[in-house]
C-alpha cells in the first residue's frame, strides 16, 4: 500500500511518514499544494493524506483538481478547523473523511486504513482468502489459524494482493505501490518476495498468471 | 454629561423671545397711539384758537358775550376743556363757562416764532390739561388767547388701547408659545426615530439604522451605519485573527502530541503530554467561546435548513458508509432557520454524528414545521436504532447550566456546543426514544419565512 501524505510543516510530515511505515505502508511526502498535486496526479496512491492549509496551492483546491481529472484514490483530510460546515465543504470537494488536529496517531492510522480497505470494497477488518486471514487493524497473519511471522516487505505485499484479491495484479503495479518514490525499482525483487512469501503461505494462495503478474484468489 | 433638553432650550428661548418682543410692541403701540392722540389735541385746540380770534375780530371787542366756540365742553365747568383771552399784563377779558370761578391755567414756556406756546399742566381740580396760547393784535389791541384740553381723558384712551392691546397680544403669545412647543416637538421627532432605530440595532433586531430622515439628521445616520459598519469587521477581523492563532497552534500542539506519544515514557514526555492536552482543551474552548462571542452576527440571517440538512445527509453518509442515513425531505412549506446556516450545520451536524456513531444500521433526520404557537419553529429530529438512553442518562446529559467554560473532557456525545448554540437562539433540545429503537434528539429552533437561495 503506498500512501502519501501532503503536510507542510516539516515535523508533522515525519511523524506522520514515520507512523505510516512502521505500519507497513510505502510512503512519499510533499510539502506544498503543488508538489502534492503532481505526486498525486502521476503516481498512483491507494490513499492520501491531504493537509488543508498548504503553502502554493491549498488542500482542498488540490482535492477538487484531482477529483476533475478523474482520480478516485481516497483522501484523508487533515483539518485544524474542525466546525461541520468546514468538514462538509471538504467532503464535498471529494474528501472520504477527515482528522481533526491535533489528532493521536493511532486515530489517523485508523481512519486510513478503513479507506483504505472500503477503497478495496471490503467491509470487515479482516479480509480472508481460503485459509489465509489478514487483520488490516494489526497486520496478523494467520494460516487456519496459526499466526505466521511476516517481514514488513512480504506484509505489504500480502496485504496488497489480499486487498485485491480475485483480481491480477501485475509486477509493475506492485512495484508502484509497494515502494515509495525514492526506491531503486527492480521488478526482480518483486519475484524475489514473492518467493519468500509462498514459502510462508499454503501452495497456490499466491498463482502466476503468465505474463500478467500476480492474484489470490478469492472465496 | 446630560445638558438640558433641546426641546426644553428652544421652547425657553423662544418664550423669552416672544414675551419681550409682544410686551415692546404693546408699548410701543401704546404711545404710538397716545402721541397720534396727543398731536389731534393740539391739532383741535389750534383749530379753537383760530375759531377764537376770528370771533374776536368779529365782535370787535374781546369782552364781548358773543365770542362763543360753540363746543358743550366749554360750558360744562371743571371740564378740562377751556378758553380765556387775556391782555399782555394777564387781566381776565373773557373766558370760557366751564373756567368760570377757577384760576385760569399759568403756562410758563416761551412764545415761539409764530406767536405760540404750548405745555401740559393740571387745572384747579388736578386734570391734566394740554394748553394752547397765542398772542395775536386785535384793532391795535394785544390779547393773549388761551384754549385748553382735557388729557386725562386721552390717557384714559391709551389705558383702555393698551389692556386691550395686551390681552390680545397674550392670546397671540400664548398661541406662539404652543406653536413653538410643537415645532420642537416635530423638529426633534427625527432624533428620536433615530434613537429607536440605533436601539433596534442594539437589541439584535436589525443590522443597520434604517429609515427615512430629514436632510439634517440623515448624514448622522450614515455615520452611524459607517461606525457600526467598521466595528463589526473590526470583531470580524479580531475573531478571525483569534480564530487563525487558535487553528494555526494545533498543528504545533499535533507535533508536540505525536512526538511525546511516540518518545519513551519518561518525566518530560509525561509532561509535555498532558500539557499539550491542557493546550488543546484551552484551545478548543475558547475557539468555542470566541465562536459564540460574536453571535451578535446572527441578526437577519437564515438559512435554508433543507438545503443544509441534506447536504449533511449525504456527508454523514460518506462518514459512515456502513450506516443507512435517510434524509426525510420536508414539503416546500418548510420554514427557514433564523440564523447563521454554520450554527445549524454544527448543531445538526453533531447529532447525526452521534447517530451514526451510535446506531446498529439506520440514521433517520426529518425537518418539521411547528406552528401550534405564535412564533413558529422549525423542528430538526435526529433518530438511530441503536441502544438509546435512559431517561436518567439523558437528563444528566442535557442538565442545565454545565457551559463550556466548565467542559470537563469526556462525555462523549459532543453535545456542549449543541446546548450552548440552542440557548444562544433560544431553542430547544430534547432527547427521548424513537420508533427506529434507539435514541430521538429533537431541535427546536426559531423559523424564518422562505427566502430566496
Amino acid at each position: 500500500m503506498r500512501i502519501l501524505v501532503v503536510e507542510d510543516d516539516t515535523n508533522l510530515n515525519r511523524q506522520i511518514k514515520d507512523a505510516l511505515t512502521d505500519a507497513g505502508y510505502a510512503v512519499d511526502v510533499a510539502f506544498d499544494g503543488e508538489e502534492g498535486h503532481y505526486l498525486g496526479d502521476t503516481e498512483p496512491y491507494d490513499a492520501v493524506v491531504l493537509d488543508i492549509g498548504l503553502p502554493q496551492m491549498d488542500g482542498l483546491s488540490v482535492l477538487e483538481q484531482w477529483r476533475r481529472d478523474g482520480k478516485t484514490m481516497p483522501v484523508l483530510l487533515l483539518t485544524a478547523r474542525d466546525r461541520w460546515s468546514d468538514k462538509v465543504q471538504g467532503i464535498d470537494a471529494g474528501a472520504d473523511d477527515y482528522v481533526a488536529k491535533p489528532f493521536h496517531m493511532e486515530e489517523l492510522l485508523a481512519r486510513l486504513r478503513a479507506l483504505v480497505r472500503r477503497a478495496a470494497g471490503h467491509a470487515s477488518n479482516e479480509i480472508t482468502a481460503g485459509p489465509v486471514r489478514l487483520d488490516v487493524r494489526s497486520g496478523k497473519v494467520t494460516v487456519e489459524g496459526q499466526a505466521i511471522k511476516l517481514t514488513s516487505h512480504e506484509l505489504r505485499l500480502l496485504s496488497y494482493l489480499m486487498h485485491h484479491k480475485g483480481k491480477v495484479i501485475s509486477r509493475t503495479e506492485l512495484t508502484e505501490h509497494l515502494y515509495d518514490q525514492d526506491f531503486d525499482r527492480d521488478s526482480n525483487t518483486i519475484e524475489v518476495f514473492v518467493g519468500r512469501l509462498r514459502k510462508k503461505l499454503p501452495d497456490e494462495v499466491i498463482q502466476t498468471v503468465r505474463g500478467l503478474g500476480y492474484q489470490i484468489v478469492g472465496d | 454629561m446630560r445638558q438640558r433638553s433641546i426641546a426644553t432650550s428652544l421652547f425657553l428661548i423662544s418664550g423669552i423671545w416672544l414675551i419681550v418682543a409682544l410686551a415692546g410692541t404693546a408699548f410701543l403701540l401704546s404711545g404710538l397711539y397716545s402721541q397720534a392722540l396727543d398731536t389731534g389735541l393740539s391739532e383741535t385746540l389750534d383749530f379753537h384758537l383760530e375759531t377764537l380770534v376770528g370771533r374776536t375780530l368779529e365782535a370787535g371787542d374781546p369782552r364781548s358775550d358773543a365770542i362763543d366756540l360753540g363746543d358743550p365742553r366749554f360750558d360744562r365747568p371743571a371740564s378740562g376743556w377751556y378758553w380765556a383771552i387775556r391782555d399782555p399784563d394777564g387781566t381776565v377779558l373773557n373766558l370760557s363757562p366751564s373756567l368760570v370761578g377757577m384760576k385760569v391755567p399759568v403756562i410758563s414756556a416761551p412764545f415761539d416764532d409764530t406767536s405760540k406756546r404750548t405745555a401740559a399742566t393740571k387745572d384747579d381740580f388736578a386734570t391734566e390739561i394740554r394748553v394752547n396760547e397765542r398772542e395775536v393784535s386785535v384793532n391795535g389791541e394785544k390779547l393773549r388767547i388761551l384754549v385748553t384740553g382735557n388729557l386725562d381723558e386721552i390717557f384714559q384712551l391709551v389705558d383702555d388701547f393698551r389692556s386691550q392691546a395686551l390681552i390680545v397680544l397674550g392670546a397671540v403669545g400664548v398661541m406662539l408659545a404652543i406653536m413653538s412647543f410643537v415645532v420642537a416637538r416635530i423638529a426633534l421627532r427625527p432624533i428620536n426615530q433615530l434613537r429607536t432605530a440605533v436601539e433596534r440595532v442594539r437589541e439584535g433586531e436589525s443590522e443597520s439604522v434604517t429609515g427615512t430622515f430629514p436632510r439634517e439628521i440623515a448624514p448622522l445616520a450614515d455615520e452611524v451605519n459607517q461606525l457600526l459598519n467598521s466595528n463589526a469587521q473590526i470583531i470580524e477581523r479580531a475573531r478571525s485573527q483569534v480564530g487563525n492563532l487558535a487553528h494555526g497552534l494545533k498543528t504545533p500542539l499535533a507535533v508536540l502530541r505525536n512526538e511525546a506519544n511516540a518518545a519513551p515514557k519518561d518525566g518530560l514526555s509525561r509532561i509535555v503530554l498532558s500539557e499539550s492536552d491542557k493546550m488543546t482543551q484551552l484551545v478548543s474552548t475558547y475557539l468555542d467561546r470566541a465562536r459564540l462571542a460574536a453571535r451578535t452576527a446572527i441578526v437577519g440571517k437564515k438559512a435554508d435548513a433543507a438545503i443544509l440538512v441534506s447536504r449533511l445527509a449525504r456527508v454523514m453518509q460518506k462518514l459512515h458508509p456502513d450506516r443507512n442515513v435517510e434524509f426525510r425531505r420536508p414539503d416546500a412549506s418548510l420554514p427557514w432557520f433564523r440564523g447563521d446556516e454554520g450554527d445549524l450545520e454544527e448543531m445538526a451536524g453533531n447529532l447525526l454524528d452521534n447517530a451514526c456513531k451510535w446506531a446498529t444500521k439506520n440514521v433517520r433526520v426529518s425537518l418539521v414545521a411547528d406552528r401550534r404557537e405564535a412564533s413558529p419553529m422549525l423542528v430538526v429530529r435526529v433518530e438511530d436504532d441503536g441502544n438509546g438512553l435512559t431517561d436518567e442518562e439523558a437528563s444528566k446529559v442535557l442538565r442545565r447550566g454545565v457551559r463550556l467554560d466548565e467542559k470537563t473532557p469526556g462525555s462523549g456525545l459532543g453535545l456542549d456546543i449543541v446546548k450552548e448554540l440552542v440557548d444562544v437562539y433560544g431553542g430547544s433540545l430534547q432527547l427521548g426514544r424513537s420508533e427506529l429503537g434507539g435514541l430521538r434528539a429533537e431541535l427546536r429552533l426559531p423559523a424564518a419565512r422562505p427566502g430566496r437561495n
